[in-house]
């Protein structure tokens, strides 16, 4: 077409007309029907045809793979053992879940008894996508789970769209199953990234052989629309044929290998720390503990465990491309279609390096700070510290940031503010010394710094007013005639508690304890201490 | 002269116009007078809850235009009003949209500000106003600055959602399955600031609105487009333009205002040969001290976050010496952090702050109260524009004075010479080409992505199958079994489409200046020759950037801000060469061409010019490949006004002719004179006669060329008025251009040309008023 050709047309708009003659399109369905019978034949589908148009069904032979819902069920996050199950993963001519991405292939999988089975829908034109919809509506069932991997931010926003498009309201669930979550929170650890690809070869020991690279998926099925010829997406659908078995994998992993706390200890430490994880999110911390407490011991079993952890590869965390500026939409953003490897890091891939981060990877030392963290939030506050001390043991940036949770324990939950002194000095000091070594935590030292700072002010308070204290506590508490009980000398008081949490350092776990002195003193420091800094204002931005 | 007393706005007016070195500045002195309110009662069908809303903040009745824009659009009428700064504009949309959220709290709106900062702005008065309704309204702005987690509530829940056009396009309408609510129930979309939809901006625009009205008819919507604009000359036209609709036109303006005096100040000539100017920023100091030292609110407009920092510095050490109020004189920039700006804005609203120096970031909608003087050290480039800036003075009781201080550009000289067309209606329009082909096709498929195009669908005047069977040949759209024509690409073209330019092409502009680096914008090839060269000076958001590198392989140009007293001005050596006539007619002196031409541009050099005087203080040369651009043009021809001169007469009389034709045409059409590009030929090879060519700067136009080829007789008298009008002995830059021979009389040459082509002058066709123009001006002078 020439500039000419097209001046004539636009011309031809700026005055309304339709310039050339609507052609009847014959041709075209002539060709559209062509295509779809040649594809149904090659993928040895049928043509289901319908008023709403055309779609292929492909149904591969089933596969047994058993599956004990119940015990699944227990796990966090599961769905319950009698919803039906429907395994979905979709392929789509491009990444933005936008109103012009076509989802043309849903694969979909679904157990009868322990038997999986899994049925293919294509689309062979763009007009035929309301017959797919309408099967694919008529395939979940109301009561049904989906259980897909990334489907919450990908696959099911793109199908919800895809029948908004056409008006139509998308089929009712019972809930969502993602397996990505779950894969990160457990496995991440011991994986580059969190790829389909890479959970089947690193849990499941898959290996795809020939398998199409997910960029070259969308221009596939373009070539297949402008061409009609079918045998290119023969391998997509194969891939997606395999996606979903393999959420069906590794489902029945995880309810083997994990739904049973028999078997936890087969399972590395790393996985139970972030089961773990999963247990706290729903509130229960008796079976983080228990799951901690399983990984402890695997750590210091003296032969590996049955699967080794895999140590990970340290892959640079994108932070400062230039390529990567700009919000999700821009032009300049790399669209990320998860291949071909090495050419940039993905955002799954995580640093193990830095050991502050929540996503670092797995060790004892951190192992034990989750314990502890879990014993705190079980309102077990001595296991805690002595957890934290524990864990303090290894040194390091870890042990310093244990150092300041038992100087906070210390100090807001036993009022013990000379102990809260010492704890916050010994992680001021392994702080300084990673300093000293160029691995400087600025941050953590001004927290550091705010914290020794406020405890030094309430302890010199504490000795130096003591008298004014002392009046004040029996005014208040003879004016709330309550049984505060009263001690005389409470600066004596806080610096034998001081000398006391001194000697504890050395032998966690027994310390002589005089609370109720040192409650009164505290909370009397507390009335004249200015209020703790707030974050009130914190979130009135967002609150509007 | 010291007024350190406080005194009235009136009373150091007066003793300032006893000065001789200002008053022989003044080049016209108006005083406009105050004007009542006219104003209506709430109507009966507006909700109790509205009308309580409104008493509460001591609003009792509507002005008549406020009145009568909601009448309409209560009757189911697209409108757009138009009507001066601070004349309550907001309630005109405001109070329509509460109704229907009031009636059915299931309706949507969607409002569309130019800028960010002004939906924040906006957001937040209506959100008051709700509040104050006791109506429950989730109004929320929903922009870049938009945190991901309130994205989604806003899409499913916001029932009037904040945003801007680029947010439009790129974000939420490729994405109308995720606004399926907003969709289903707008019923009322806002598009306040419309005269700045103009040129390729506004091609852009109408195209999007026109994919915005496209989806909500899919979704069985049909909302009212209420537009609100400043005062240009086609208003009605330009929302027409924009929304493919006909806008019921309401300009009654039922505000009250206070007295105003307003002056337009021309710095005189220092040297009469070389027309050497006193600096626009110099003067408006010395207009804007003694109205401090009094003790009156005052604004200056710098043009440039140079100009202000220069202004500022002056004014504060100035007031330092006599002790003046100096601490109470602030900035107000782009760069300001938001929390800066509000206190500013606050602080002018309860008085603490007593004097501002302002790029036009506060010259839309922002509220900072009715000051007492408003000063324009420079013609902010448009006569809707000098209003917005000058009517930032304007009290209801007192008497208020705007100063609008020419710089030496043709074009400031221009406006300051015709006071008519800033005192009795503007001649200014806005254009737009929404046909413009470059955007045409960008946005068909960007409407492809969002919505397949059923067979003869019509999008803007026609239907576009013709057009999609083009794009289709590419590959990205493809005609389905069902005759619809699909997106069939991996692409998401929203996200290769600027609003900005024309071209596909851009070169992107990369601030290197934060720790990461930023992209702020980008140019078409065309206009990154001459803006982004290394070594330029690039102004964006009124900030500057030095242009470190041009990387013409890579487009992309690496940028550092600065604050430089000078701007650069690249030479285009251009050759033109005309392709098709679209309209041509006999003209006096010659012909009026309207046509297609092809342009090639070569930029060889550039200069440095100072600011406000445009003294020239270096050069640097530029090494680009030639580009070529094809476009539409308006030309004209001059083979009778030119009979029996000599060549080298004749090129320079072309020359200086056409700088002033760019000049007027430039303020006729609301435009950068950049965007219109100057070629003269002493013989034509298409016309074989002396020809003046005005070529837009812009692939393919968008309407410009067109408007000058119908309003020909204006710029020529224009030009002429110009010149005459312009104190200098033999040409200048204020008027012909620099003099390139001090020998030649650019001045009597270019005169002596316009005159033997100006209609009003041609005893053939008229006899009504000879150089009435000039004469005009000399008596107020």
């Amino acid at each position: 077409m020439t500039v000419v050709g097209l001046e004539r047309r636009l011309a031809n708009f700026r005055q309304g007309q339709a310039a050339s003659p609507l052609d009847d399109g014959a041709d075209r369905v002539r060709r559209s029907t062509a295509a779809a019978e040649r594809l149904a034949a090659s993928l040895d589908g049928e043509l289901v045809r319908t008023p709403q148009g055309a779609f292929v069904r492909v149904e591969a032979p089933s596969t047994i793979l058993p599956i004990d819902r119940v015990r699944l069920a227990g796990l966090p996050g599961q769905p319950p053992a009698t919803a039906p199950l429907l395994c979905l993963d979709t392929e789509t001519t491009g990444l933005a879940t936008a109103a012009g991405t076509l989802a043309f292939l849903v694969g979909i999988g679904w157990w009868e008894g322990s038997r999986f089975r899994q049925v293919q829908l294509l689309l062979p034109d763009h007009a035929d996508e309301p017959a797919l919809l309408a099967e694919l509506a008529r395939l979940i069932p109301i009561d049904g789970w989906l259980v897909t991997y990334n489907g919450r931010g990908f696959d099911w926003p793109l199908l919800v769209a895809r029948y908004r498009m056409w008006r139509e309201s998308p089929p009712l669930h019972a809930g969502h199953l993602d397996l990505l979550p779950l894969v990160r929170r457990v496995f991440k650890h011991r994986m580059p990234d969190a790829r389909l690809a890479t959970v089947e070869s690193v849990l499941l020991g898959l290996r795809r052989h020939a398998d199409v690279g997910g960029w070259e998926i969308p221009t596939r099925y373009l070539e297949f629309l402008r061409t009609g010829e079918p045998t290119a997406l023969l391998d997509v659908v194969h891939h997606n044929h395999e996606d979903v078995r393999s959420l069906a994998r590794l489902l029945v992993h995880v309810d083997r290998g994990y739904a049973d706390d028999e078997r936890w200890a087969e399972a590395p430490p790393g996985d139970l720390a972030g089961l773990a994880r999963a247990f706290a999110g729903e509130g229960r911390h008796a079976e983080a503990l228990a799951c901690l407490e399983t990984a402890l011991a695997g750590t210091r079993r003296p032969e590996p465990v049955l699967v080794p952890i895999v140590r990970e590869r340290s892959v640079p965390y994108r932070t400062s491309d230039p390529d990567d500026e700009g919000p999700w939409w821009s032009a300049h953003r790399r669209p990320d279609f998860g291949g071909p490897p090495g050419r940039y890091a993905r955002p799954d891939a995580w640093p193990a390096s830095d050991p502050v981060r929540r996503d670092a990877a797995w060790t004892e030392s951190r192992i034990l700070g989750e314990r502890a963290r879990m014993l705190r939030r079980l309102g077990r506050h001595r296991d805690a510290e002595a957890a934290w001390i524990e864990m303090a043991g290894s040194g390091g940036t870890l042990a310093a940031l244990a150092w300041i949770e038992v100087a906070k324990l210390r100090e807001h939950r036993f009022r013990d503010l000379g102990g809260a002194l010492t704890a916050a000095s010994a992680a001021a000091r392994l702080v300084e010394r990673q300093g000293l070594l160029g691995r400087r935590l600025p941050r953590l030292e001004a927290g550091l710094g705010h914290r020794l700072a406020r405890l030094r002010a309430r302890l010199a308070r504490d000795q130096a007013r003591p008298m004014r204290l002392e009046r004040r506590r029996i005014r208040r508490s003879t004016a709330a005639s309550s049984g505060t009980p009263s001690s005389p000398g409470a600066s004596t008081a806080s610096e034998a508690a001081a000398a006391a949490s001194l000697t504890s350092l050395a032998s966690p776990g027994v310390r002589p304890i005089r609370a109720g002195s040192m409650c009164a003193a505290v909370s009397a420091a507390m009335n004249t201490s200015p209020a703790p800094v707030g974050s009130s204002s914190a979130s009135d931005g967002i609150a509007r | 002269m010291r007024t350190y007393a406080p005194a009235t706005t009136e009373a150091v007016l007066a003793r300032l116009l006893e000065e001789p070195s200002l008053s022989a500045a003044v080049a016209h002195h108006a005083l406009l007078p105050a004007r009542e309110a006219v104003t209506a009662p709430f109507p009966a069908w507006l909700d109790p809850r509205i009308v309580r809303g409104l008493e509460g903040r001591g609003i009792t009745s509507l002005y008549a235009h406020q009145a009568e824009a909601i009448e309409a659009v209560h009757a189911g009428e697209d409108v757009v009003v138009v009507t001066p700064t601070a004349s309550g504009k907001t309630l005109c949309y405001a109070l329509p949209v509460l109704q229907a959220l009031a009636v059915d709290p299931s309706a949507r709106a969607l409002f569309l500000f130019p800028t960010k900062a002004l939906g924040q702005d906006q957001v937040t008065e209506f959100a008051e106003l709700a509040r104050a309704s006791e109506l429950q309204v989730a109004a929320a702005t929903y922009d870049g600055d938009t945190p991901a987690p309130i994205r989604s509530a806003i899409r499913t829940a916001g029932q009037v959602v904040v945003t801007n056009p680029d947010m439009l396009h790129a974000a939420i309408l490729p994405h109308h399955t995720k606004w399926f609510q907003l969709f289903e129930q707008v019923q009322v979309i806002v598009i306040d600031e419309l005269h700045t939809y103009r040129g390729v901006y506004g091609s852009h625009v109408a195209n999007v609105l026109r994919r915005l009205l496209r989806l909500c008819r899919h979704y069985g919507s049909n909302p009212i487009i209420v537009c609100a604009s400043a005062t240009i000359g086609n208003p009605a036209e330009l929302a027409a333009q924009l929304t493919g609709r006909s806008p019921r036109l309401i300009d009654r303006n039922g505000a009250p205002a206070g007295e105003r005096h307003v002056l337009l100040v021309d710095p005189p000539l220092l040297d009469p040969a070389t027309g050497a100017r006193g600096s626009a920023l110099t003067h408006a100091q010395r207009w804007a001290l003694p109205f401090l030292r009094a003790g009156r609110q005052t604004i200056v407009f710098g043009r440039a976050r140079v100009a202000v920092e220069i202004i500022l510095t002056g004014l504060r050490e100035a007031l330092r010496e006599h002790l003046g109020p100096r601490s109470r004189i602030r900035g107000y920039r782009g760069g300001y952090l938001p929390t800066e700006r509000r206190a500013i804005e606050r602080g002018l609203r309860d008085g603490e702050i007593l004097g501002v120096v302002s790029t036009n970031a506060l010259e839309l909608g922002v509220d900072i109260g009715a000051l007492d003087v408003s000063i324009l050290a420079g013609y902010p480039g448009s006569i809707a524009g000098t209003w917005q800036q000058l009517g930032r003075a304007g009290r209801r009781q007192e008497t208020s004075v705007g100063i609008l201080v020419a710089s030496g550009s043709p074009v400031d000289q221009y406006v300051i010479h015709h006071p008519e067309f800033l005192l009795e209606g503007t001649p200014e329009e806005a254009r737009l080409d929404p046909d413009n082909l470059h955007v045409l096709l960008a946005h068909l498929r960007c409407a492809t992505f969002e919505m397949p195009f059923e067979p003869g669908e019509v999008f803007g005047p026609g239907p576009v199958d013709d057009l999609l069977a083009f794009i289709a040949e590419e590959g990205h759209v493809r005609q389905a079994n069902d005759g619809r024509w699909y997106w069939s690409s991996e692409n998401f073209p929203a996200s290769e489409v600027s609003l900005r330019t024309a071209a596909p092409e851009n070169v992107v502009i990369i601030d290197t200046t934060p720790d990461r680096p930023r992209v702020i914008g980008e140019v078409d090839l065309f206009s990154a020759q001459v803006l982004v060269h290394t070594q330029a000076i690039y102004l964006h958001d009124s900030t500057q950037y030095h242009v470190d590198r041009l990387d013409w392989g890579e487009r992309k140009a690496y940028v550092r801000r600065v604050d430089v007293d000078y701007y650069t001005y690249a030479n285009r050596a251009v050759t033109l060469k005309p392709l098709d006539v679209f309209a041509s007619a006999p003209a006096t002196g010659g012909r009026r061409v309207h046509g297609e031409v092809m342009v090639a541009s070569l930029v060889t050099l550039f200069k440095k010019l100072k600011f406000g005087t445009d003294e020239n203080v270096g050069w640097g040369p530029i090494e680009l490949p030639e580009l070529e651009l094809q476009t539409t043009a308006y030309w004209l021809t001059a083979e009778g006004a030119s009979a029996g001169w000599r060549r080298d007469d004749l090129d320079v009389a072309l020359i200086g002719a056409g700088r002033a034709i760019q000049a007027v045409a430039a303020v006729l059409l609301m435009v950068d004179p950049r965007d219109l590009g100057l070629v003269s030929q002493v013989r034509s090879p298409h016309h074989e006669s002396p020809t003046i060519y005005l070529y837009e700067a812009v692939p393919g136009g968008v309407g410009l060329s067109e408007r000058l080829w119908a309003r020909h007789d204006e710029l020529v008298a224009g030009a002429r008025e110009l010149i005459q009008a312009c104190a200098c002995d033999s040409g200048c830059p204020a008027c012909t251009g620099p003099r390139l021979d001090p020998e030649v009389d650019a001045k009597a040459l270019a005169l002596r040309l316009l005159a033997a082509m100006d209609a009003a002058a041609d005893p053939s066709t008229a006899s009504t008023s000879d150089p009435a123009g000039s004469t005009a001006i000399a008596a107020t002078r």
